[in-house]
């Protein structure tokens, strides 16, 4: 799986996220926008900490070297 | 990158992010619903009153007296409460409504606190007599059965002090002497005695002190109580000795009885008669049956009393203190006594203006008032308290951002973003999914048996955690979900999302602990690659990783505090702020270490091998030489260059633009005002008073408006390279989490494990289980917590937050029990 793809899966998380907090906690606009806000803000949260991870592992300048025993 | 949440422009309104628009209101009250009024409005709890009468002293106000009677009333109640304590009765704890008139209550509290006082005393009376008889008893008791051995011994030695008496002042006849004494020894020695108890711990003392006052010329006997006696003064319990004195003569008897008095001994008479005795002990006994009876009745009188009391002790304690804050309210109030009303000022959200004047409405129907209450919004330049509507979800989080400074009125709110960002920021410093686990069930308790634990008083550590408890299950989650980022399960790894990346060179791999190995695959699909836990290049990796995403998140998150600048800019119209503050903010801090982020992000997906401080540095040392070898793409040279006279142009724009701009605009409104005082002749004088007013308050001082700025863009411009330094600690925390995990898992329950030995294995998961919960999930989520909400408080919200704002603590019953 590469980069965009899981950011895709991210993205999509965030929308399923998103509509069923709409769906099931609808409680007028301004709390809506405020739910809408936590699970944005969240989700990006999260692909941030996955993607930094992620593309630190890509090219890396190290590797791995096993502990002799 | 984390602006997304902005949701596009200030103007829809978002729960939590501006605090409810508040306007203070007049109510004018007629006198005779004033109380019922305020009683509704405190059910409501919407409104903050003012106080109108600060200048008067707590006795000068109106309701003064009103007071007094519910202090006097409280008094009572906590002294009924404490009868209750004694008794081992507690209050039943069921939520009521008082529905007794205060005035009924009052005088049944007189005569329930008389009675009890009567019932206390007379229980007091009869309990130190039937102690003063248990006493008598024991005396007749002991003293009978040593009485007459004491007393022949005592007369004993009186002749044997006689006799050397009188040999020493007769040689002549001791014959004689010993003759008569053989004959009538009863004639001669007539001794009196007293008999009593004395406090075990003096009883040496006392012996000696009645030596000495007699000279020896007296006897003592002491018999010792195995059990320990209730002194009918005191009503303690005290080891007693029995105590039989034999003096002879007036005046031995004299001291005696003084002796006695001194040492709190106490005197029971003695017979001498057997038949007597035997007498009195019947009737003692007879005594203390009647009185225990007697006694027994009376307690059980007074546990009927104070249990059917209980039952209604709550009702009673709350109606008391709700009426003490209603006179409190109404002592706020300023009376009008020719017109019979009192005048109430006070905050109030805007959207409770229907519910109070509902509240005003039903107050004069249900109180037969002929006037209805007036109700009236004034206008003022004084600025609203802050009133956040919040839930018990977003009430922790909300503490976390007042416990910095309670938001300005209507400013951005940081705790829209503290309820995300916070558990995350915390959970990096705290990945480990196991811990995350740990955290999770434990604050699962508190949620699942919220409802019973929110009734109860708990320690105060325990509140806290009580009170954080969706904080902690925020943080529980974020961890859970860092945990597996960094692939540590109480610092285990696990190939949770497929193989490793890496694999040896050859079949034979004879160079993976030289050479290392090879990335055959593309990188690991979720978190780090399991490889690398344990492998002797962990830590250069790691420390690598967790540095640059510190940055990373740092300045994401300080970019979305500058992005909340903006909005509250937009919000309050301030054009100057936007231009002259936001957008210089925003381009000097990613034209640094915007573009250091950047850097850092071209260099993993390149595979460059530059490097990034040298790059920074010589940024600034000598920016228009060649890089060299650290160049990570073409024209790099030109925008770092661009990038730093950015960065240069942005200080003085931040700086010096704004105050003279403030001045200009200030002259304007004040050629403003004059032209309007010109043309309107016809002012009447309340008006130019309130212009003279505003105009003192607006009083423009150029100089500390210009330090003031200067102030703010030093603050900046430093703070944005110290800022970013102190998202290092993210590095820093996580990376003494990961160490101190592995220590406790290797050094701990690894080394049990190969000793082979079932106790020293034993042994090794104690030690283990206690040094992760007392170190890495109390100690280590501390430390964590606390560096989050440095971060958040310095970091994050001194890009935009004032917090010099003030709470609305509306008038309201139910947040009655906490003031006490």
């Amino acid at each position: 799986m590469g980069f965009w793809v899981t950011t895709l899966i991210f993205i999509l998380i965030g929308v399923v996220a998103s509509l069923s907090a709409r769906l099931c906690f609808n409680r007028g606009p301004s709390t809506n926008l405020f739910h809408l806000t936590l699970i944005i803000t969240a989700t990006v949260c999260c692909w941030m900490m996955w993607a930094i991870v992620y593309l630190a592992q890509m090219k890396p300048l190290i590797v791995p070297i096993l502990n002799e025993e | 990158m984390d602006g997304g949440g902005g949701g596009g422009g200030c103007c829809p309104t978002m729960d939590l992010m501006r605090s409810e628009p508040m306007h203070l209101v007049q109510l004018i009250i007629p006198i005779e619903s004033a109380h019922r009024t305020v009683s509704y409005l405190g059910d409501l709890g919407l409104l903050q009153f003012k106080d109108l009468n600060a200048d008067k002293s707590p006795f000068q106000r109106t309701y003064a007296n009103q007071i007094k009677k519910c202090g006097e009333m409280a008094r009572k109640l906590r002294f009924i409460k404490e009868q209750m304590g004694k008794a081992d009765l507690l209050p039943s704890t069921k939520p009521a409504t008082p529905t007794i008139e205060l005035d009924y209550l009052e005088i049944k509290l007189e005569e329930i606190e008389a009675e009890l006082i009567e019932v206390n005393a007379n229980n007091e009376r009869l309990q130190r007599s039937y102690s003063e008889l248990k006493e008598y008893m024991l005396v007749l008791q002991k003293a009978g059965e040593s009485f007459y051995s004491a007393q022949s011994s005592a007369a004993a030695q009186q002749r044997e002090i006689e006799a050397q008496y009188t040999n020493d002042g007769s040689i002549d006849s001791p014959l004689l002497l010993e003759q008569e004494m053989m004959t009538e020894p009863s004639k001669q020695v007539k001794l009196g005695f007293v008999s009593g108890l004395v406090p075990k711990e003096k009883s040496m003392a006392f012996e000696r002190i009645l030596f000495r006052a007699t000279r020896g010329n007296m006897f003592l006997k002491q018999i010792p109580i195995e059990e320990p006696v209730t002194d009918p003064v005191s009503g303690e319990q005290v080891e007693k000795n029995v105590f039989i004195v034999f003096y002879s003569g007036e005046r031995a008897k004299a001291k005696t009885l003084k002796i006695c008095e001194a040492f709190g001994a106490n005197r029971y008479p003695f017979m001498e008669d057997i038949g007597k005795q035997m007498h009195m002990i019947d009737e003692v006994t007879r005594k203390l049956s009647e009185l225990k009876t007697t006694i027994d009745m009376g307690l059980l009188h007074r546990n009927s009393l104070l249990r059917k009391i209980s039952e209604q002790f709550e009702e009673w304690d709350l109606l008391v203190r709700m009426e003490k804050s209603i006179y409190h309210t109404l002592n706020m109030l300023s009376i009008d006594v020719t017109r019979k009303c009192l005048v109430a000022e006070g905050w109030s959200p805007i959207y409770a203006a229907n519910q109070i004047q509902d509240a005003l409405r039903r107050a004069t129907i249900d109180s037969n008032s002929q006037v209805g209450s007036i109700f009236q919004i004034l206008h003022t330049k004084e600025m609203p308290p802050t009133y956040f509507r919040i839930n018990k979800f977003t009430s922790a989080f909300q503490e976390i951002v007042d416990a910095y400074g309670v938001a300005r009125y209507q400013e951005a709110n940081p705790g829209v973003y503290t309820i995300v960002t916070f558990p995350f920021l915390f959970a990096i410093m705290f990945g480990d999914w196991g811990h995350g686990l740990c955290l999770l069930l434990a604050t699962l308790y508190y949620i699942i048996k919220e409802k019973k634990l929110s009734s109860q008083k708990l320690g105060d550590i325990t509140e806290m955690t009580f009170g954080g408890r969706y904080v902690i299950m925020m943080m529980a989650l974020f961890s859970i979900y860092t945990g597996l980022v960094y692939n540590e399960f109480f610092s285990v790894t696990f190939n949770l999302f497929g193989p490793s990346a890496y694999a040896c060179r050859d079949a034979s791999c004879g160079d993976a602990s030289t050479a290392g190995l090879i990335k055959v695959r593309d990188a690991y699909p979720f978190g780090l690659d399991p490889i690398w836990h344990g492998s002797r290049s962990e830590l250069p990796f790691l420390n690598s990783l967790k540095m640059k995403m510190s940055i990373l998140i740092g300045v994401a998150q300080m970019n979305l505090g500058i992005v909340l600048s903006y909005f509250n800019a937009l919000f309050f119209r301030n054009g100057l702020n936007v231009w002259y503050q936001f957008i210089p903010q925003l381009i000097f801090l990613n034209s640094l270490f915007g573009y250091l982020s950047v850097l850092i992000i071209v260099k993993w997906c390149t595979g460059s091998k530059a490097d990034l401080y040298h790059v920074m540095i010589y940024m600034f040392l000598s920016p228009t030489d060649e890089l060299g070898e650290n160049q990570l793409f073409v024209g790099q040279r030109e925008l770092q260059l661009v990038l730093l006279l950015l960065a240069l142009v942005s200080v003085p724009w931040m700086l010096l633009p704004k105050p003279f701009l403030e001045r200009k605009q200030h002259q304007e409104r004040l050629q403003g005002q004059a032209y309007t005082a010109l043309r309107s002749d016809d002012i009447d004088s309340i008006e130019m008073d309130a212009n003279h007013d505003s105009h003192g308050h607006e009083e423009f001082e150029f100089s500390e408006v210009f330090v003031h700025q200067l102030i703010h863009t030093i603050e900046f411009v430093l703070g944005a390279v110290s800022n970013t330094a102190s998202y290092l600690r993210l590095w820093a925390l996580s990376l003494a989490h990961s160490e101190l995990s592995s220590v406790f898992y290797e050094k701990v329950l690894l080394l049990a494990w190969g000793f082979n030995n079932v106790f020293i294995l034993i042994i090794g998961i104690i030690v283990f289980l206690f040094a992760t919960v007392g170190v890495l999930l109390v100690m280590e989520t501390l430390s964590a917590f606390l560096h989050a909400l440095r971060l958040h408080w310095v970091e994050f919200q001194n890009k935009f937050y004032e917090g010099d704002g003030y709470k609305f603590y509306p008038f309201s019953f139910t947040s009655l029990g906490e003031d006490e």
